[in-house]
Formats: C-alpha cells, structure tokens, sequence
C-alpha cells in the first residue's frame, strides 16, 4: 500500500509548525508499513489531480500567503477536481482561508479564493488566539480534538458543513460555536501548528479517507498512542474554563 | 508604507529637564527607595521600580536619558543581551561609565529600573522589539543596532512582516539615529529606509555555509518588490547571501565583515574587516550566533572610535551572563543551563551543544506561560537533527508542555524509551542527578531559566561561570 502526499507551496506556507503535520502522517502510515511518498509542489508547478492521495496546505505569514494565494487559485480547478474525485485533504488557518469563496479585507476589498469550501473570511480587528478544543462527530469517540489557534480573519459558513464545534476557544469566527468546514474528504481548520500530533485519532482519520479512493475500506492496525492520549487529555483539561463550575 | 508611517508617528519629544519637575522627581525617587528596598531583601532582577516610576511619570524614560552623551539601544529577536553586555563591558574598558540594563530586562518598566540606578555618559539599552516604539517615541537614541529578525513569540508579535513593520515606524520617530544593521538578515535591512547613516555588519562566506537549508524560514520574500528571493548560501535560519532575480534587491555590501571564520567548541575566531583596517578577534563563546554577536558589538564600538585593541581585549575575555549558557558542577556531574526561546535559538543551541559532546542527558523544560509564549508549536520549527544525531543517554521531557515537546521527539525519531516525560521541575532535576553519566544539558523557555537556577543551587550547585564585570555594575 502507498500513501501519496502532496505538500503544497511547504517553502511558503509553513507558519507555526505545521509541516509537523506531514512528519506525522507520514510516521504513522509507515509504522503500519504503509509507503509515503511527499512531493512538494509550489510557485509555477503544474498539479495533477490524479496523483496524489492527500493535500496538505499550511497558514503562513501575510506576505508569503499573499505569494502563494494568487497560484494558488490558478491551481484551483486542478484541486478541485481531486477532491471531486475522492482525494482527501488538510487545510490550515491560512490555507483553509484560501479555499473559501473569498476574503475580505479591512479595506473592504474582496480577494477571490478557490470556492473548494461554501464559506467566506472577513478581516476582523482582534485576533482570535489561545488553545481550542472542538467536538468531531465523525471521529466516533468523545475524545476532543485540541491545539491552538491564533487567526485575525473571521470564518462564516455559507453552507458548508463545520469540521467541529467548539468546546472553548473561538473557532471560525468566535461567535457560532462551529470550527472548520468539511467538504467530502476535506478538512480546513483554524487548529494550526503540529495538530496531529495531539490527536491521533484525526490523524488516523485523514490517513483512512486519504486511502480509501484505491483501497477502499482501509483497517489500520492500531498503534501505541499512550502518550499522545495523556498529552490530548492533559492539554484538555488543563485549559477547560472552570467558570460556571462549582 | 515608511512615508506614511512617519506622518502617524509623532517625533521625539525632547523632554526638557525643567518641564514637570515634581512628577519627575517623585518618579525618581519612589522608584530608587522600591529598588534600594528590594536590595535590602535582596531580591534582584524585579523591573518593579521601573514600573512604579513609569507610572508617576511616563515619560521618565526620555527625561532621565536626555543628559547622556549617546544613549544605543540594542533590539531584535536573538542575541539581544550578549550584545548589550559585551558592548557595555567594551566601553567601559574604554573607561567610559555606562549604565545597562544586564539583566535581560528589556521591557519599558526594566529599561527604566536600569536608567534610575545610576547615571552615566552612555547608556546602552536593550530592548524588546515588540515595544521598540514605545521607547523611540521618548529617548532620542543616537545609535540603534538590530541583531536579526526570526521566528519568536508569534502568538505576541504576529508574524514577522508586521513586527518588521513597527520597528521600521518606531526608527521613524528618531531620523537622527546611526542604525547598525545586520546585513545577512533580508527583514533587517529592509529597515534602513532612506537614511544616510547606515552601517552594515555581515558575515563572509564560510567552511560551514549551506547551499540550501532544512532550517523552517523567514525572510523568503523580497522587501521591495514582494517576490521570491534566492541564496548564495545560508549560514543559519534565513540569515545569508541573498538576492532578488526580479529587482536590484540584495544583500548590501558590509562596511564591517567577519572573514576567514574559524569555528571550535572552544569559541570562534575572526578577522573584522571594516573601512579603516582589520581587526583580529577570538571569542571563547561558541556558536556562530555568537559570532555575530560579537560582530554587532564590535562593530558599534569601532563606530564609537573605540580602540580596537581595548576591544580585541574585552572579546577574548568575555562571556555570556546568567542562564545565556551557564555550567554548574553539582555533585559528580556537570550541568550546563541554557536558554532557548524559539526556534532558532532551539536550532543553534542543540547544534552548539551536542557539537564533539560525548554521552550526556538532555533536560529539556518548556513552559507556555505569557513570558514564554502561550503556543507551543515553534518546537515543530526547530531542527533538531543534531540531538538526534548526538549520543544521548535520554531525553527528559519537562515543564508545562513537557508533553509536546516529548511528542515532537517521538514524531522526529526519538525512541520512547530514551524519552522520560516528568512535568514537575524539581523532579526533574532530581531524576537526571541520577542518570548514569557526567554530563546534564538543561534547555529551558523562559520561565524556567530562573525556576532551573535556583533548583540547582538549592542542591548545592556551583556555578563555574566567574562574575564579570559587565555583570556587576547593575542591581
């Protein structure tokens, strides 16, 4: 079995340890002596949609997302029709931007993003920051999904499906209780950084839905997650709001 | 972008000595009673009396540096304080009296706690880059040395392009100042605006340059015409050779040049190369990081007309303050304490502590607290190949985020059975006193520098650092 992982613009869009996430899949496809083969692809690279598994896009800092967004929406109808076709994908905070309909700056100008996801991003003055938690019910355990997310933009669904809703923290916009959006087999989400790394149960769900297009139902022999579940559950816990609690 | 924010940003305001004479006065004072009263409790290193008196009068900073014949401040991400302690303890050897803050303290409230002291001719100031403006917008510097711009504390300064931004605002607010800039670092020089008095430092190509590099980067971008830049070489992060193929853009020329660089762990040795003669320098403080602390001090002081024998003096004696890389020895054990504050810093410090190191232990002690940064992530940005290559005994995992930090070594290769995740610092300390080997190498963000300190010394630890000059002159 061979995972195909194509990281995107990696040189660009690689803002607070989110190219952790790519060690990780890759790590816990092979202790299962799956094959991983990453190919980065970037500025002027031409993107076929039919080789590769799963996307992974970062966040990155403004100038070099402003960079990577106008190829990036060039590159958009390539993306899209690998989703289309069963690929899955991660997005995070900027990236996860950039798939929406559009962003609007504080300016009130409109910059156009790929459409992948039926939502829009409006600039909005304090930055939403701090540790997260989010309740997946895809993932099919009570176990949260946590990180930290620090973003500027605010995330409205325009009928997408959020990934999750939140257990604290702010989520797309701080407002609506829902984090990320789903669109068949991707996940973009504002939880930055080694986000994997504290939620193996997402991770094993990305590495499922990426393989299942040549696979189909894939059963991954479970690991030993000892101590990213004392890490998931420790996090949890320390950062729950104790307000309203006896 | 420059043009506009000089319209926003008001001047220096040259703060007259007569003007609000009380509050000054009062400022002054109740801060000195607060620091002499936290020497007779002999509790030092608190910014407290700069706090109070910033207070009483906000603008003390200005009003107290308004007599000085220069006053230099030292900012950037990395580096920050060696600079300032060297190049204190250089103009002093020039037999100049100067006033620093050697503490590390580099926030307003601590910059003011070191002004209040003492008074002297020339002040040299580190501080924060995040809180550069509010420190412009009333002390006329004559000189502003910027060491690098990388990765930091993001949850705090966004990203670096923005933090660029006010810094490049806040030396709008002194258009008199001499900046001395590091040439290699693109995000630093894109500040020299349109100013004449612009003095570059760098470093030569060396054995050690890279073509390309696996170190996360900054910096890609070129600052006038926003398109991709490429390198020469690299010497770390994304400090390096580097030009823009669409604009003229590229690494300036540097009027002060490390060259023929010669690295051990033992320190480093360097001819300064700059527009009036050469200069032999060797440091016993290793790392190339290092080196261009000693360049940026250097560098200014040669600007200062310092001699540089008096120079070539200080650096070879000179070395780093309190918790910067401090050994203890501690019953049969030899414990090294250093600290690391993002990615870079985790990058150089592994790289220059495992370098020819045989069997130790690592202690590595992260905490996200407000001071160390709340988010965590840039453990993930840092390369840890040379840890990995080294021949470890184990890895402890402690702090706050003991357990991030355990999984980004786990991810990255570690076994878990060289892995020892224990929270708690004390019994962290405790655990690695009894490991089976000589040598302990404690890393630590931050809150834990002071925390690791005195764990050691309550255990009977004995610093080997001697006190230095440099170190004594501030409470």
């Amino acid at each position: 079995m061979k995972l195909r992982l194509c990281h995107l613009y990696p040189e660009l869009l690689n803002l607070y340890g989110d190219r952790g996430n790519v060690l990780i899949l890759r790590r816990r496809a092979e202790w299962r002596g799956i094959e991983v083969e990453v190919t980065p692809i970037s500025l002027g690279d031409k993107l076929d949609p039919k080789a590769y598994d799963l996307f992974f896009l970062g966040g990155g800092p403004d100038q070099e997302q402003g960079v990577a967004s106008a190829d990036l929406v060039a590159k958009g109808p390539w993306l899209k029709e690998a989703v289309e076709a069963g690929a899955a994908l991660l997005a995070i905070c900027g990236g996860y931007q950039l798939l929406g309909e559009y962003y609007r700056t504080s300016t009130g100008e409109t910059l156009p993003g790929v459409g992948l996801f039926a939502v829009y991003t409006e600039a909005g003055n304090k930055r939403l920051k701090g540790n997260i938690a989010i309740q997946v019910e895809e993932l099919g355990t009570d176990r949260p999904v946590i990180g930290f997310e620090n973003h500027g933009g605010r995330t409205f669904l325009k009928g997408a499906r959020p990934l999750g809703r939140v257990i604290y923290g702010d989520g797309n916009n701080g407002t609506d209780q829902t984090e990320g959006a789903r669109y068949r087999n991707a996940i973009g989400t504002y939880l930055h950084g080694p986000l994997l790394s504290k939620n193996p149960h997402l991770a094993d769900y990305l590495l499922r839905l990426a393989l299942q297009r040549r696979y189909g139902e894939v059963e991954l022999p479970p690991l030993d997650d000892t101590l990213e579940l004392a890490v998931n559950e420790a996090v949890y816990r320390r950062f729950l709001p104790t307000k309203g609690k006896w | 972008m420059s043009s506009a924010a000089a319209c926003t940003v008001p001047g220096p305001q040259r703060v007259k000595w007569g003007e609000n004479m009380l509050r000054a006065f009062l400022a002054i004072w109740i801060g000195r009673l607060v620091a002499l009263l936290f020497r007779w409790l002999k509790r030092g290193g608190t910014s407290l009396p700069g706090y109070l008196a910033l207070k009483i009068d906000p603008q003390l900073m200005g009003r107290l540096t308004s007599r000085y014949e220069k006053v230099i401040i030292v900012t950037g991400t990395n580096g920050k304080t060696t600079t300032t302690n060297l190049l204190a303890s250089i103009l002093r050897a020039a037999g100049l009296k100067v006033v620093h803050n050697s503490e590390g303290a580099n926030m307003p409230a601590g910059v003011a706690t070191a002004l209040l002291a003492r008074r002297g001719e020339v002040a040299v100031l580190e501080v924060d880059e995040g809180t550069l403006g509010l420190v412009t917008r009333q002390v006329k510097a004559d000189m502003v040395i910027i060491t690098n711009l990388l990765r930091d504390q993001l949850d705090r300064y966004h990203e670096l392009e923005q933090l660029a931004a006010a810094i490049s605002r806040a030396l709008a607010a002194i258009p008199a100042a001499t900046l001395v800039l590091n040439a290699d670092d693109s995000l630093v020089t894109s500040l020299s605006q349109v100013r004449e008095n612009v003095h570059y430092f760098g470093l030569a190509r060396t054995p050690w340059s890279q073509a390309t590099t696996s170190e996360v980067l900054e910096g890609h971008i070129c600052p006038r015409c926003r398109r991709p830049l490429q390198f020469n070489f690299y010497h770390y992060s994304h400090l390096g050779n580097y030009y823009c193929p669409q604009c003229s853009y590229s690494r300036p020329p540097a009027d002060y040049e490390a060259r023929e660089l010669e690295l051990s762990s033992a320190g480093a040795r360097f001819d300064l190369v700059y527009p009036a003669g050469k200069l032999a320098l060797r440091t016993p403080m290793p790392g190339i990081y290092n080196v261009y602390n000693v360049l940026a001090a250097a560098s200014a002081a040669l600007l200062l007309k310092i001699d540089p024998a008096t120079i070539a003096r200080v650096v070879a004696t000179f070395l780093p303050g309190q918790g910067r890389a401090e050994t203890f020895s501690l019953r049969d054990k030899r414990l090294t304490l250093m600290l690391v504050k993002n990615p870079t810093g985790l990058s150089v410090a592994l790289k220059t502590l495992t370098a020819g190191r045989g069997k130790a232990t690592y202690l590595l002690a992260i905490n996200d607290l407000a001071a160390d940064g709340r988010d965590v992530s840039w453990l993930w940005d840092a390369d840890i190949s040379p840890l990995l290559q080294a021949p470890y005994h184990r890895i402890i995992c402690a702090g706050l985020r003991a357990g991030d930090m355990a999984l980004c070594l786990k991810y990255q290769g570690v076994k878990e059975a060289d892995l020892k995740v224990i929270p708690g610092q004390e019994e962290s300390v405790d655990f690695l006193l009894g490991e089976p080997v000589d040598e302990g190498l404690i890393l630590c963000t931050y809150t834990n520098l002071a925390l690791y300190r005195r764990i050691l010394k309550a255990r009977g630890a004995v610093s080997e650092v001697t006190p230095l000059p440099s170190l004594s002159g501030t409470p």
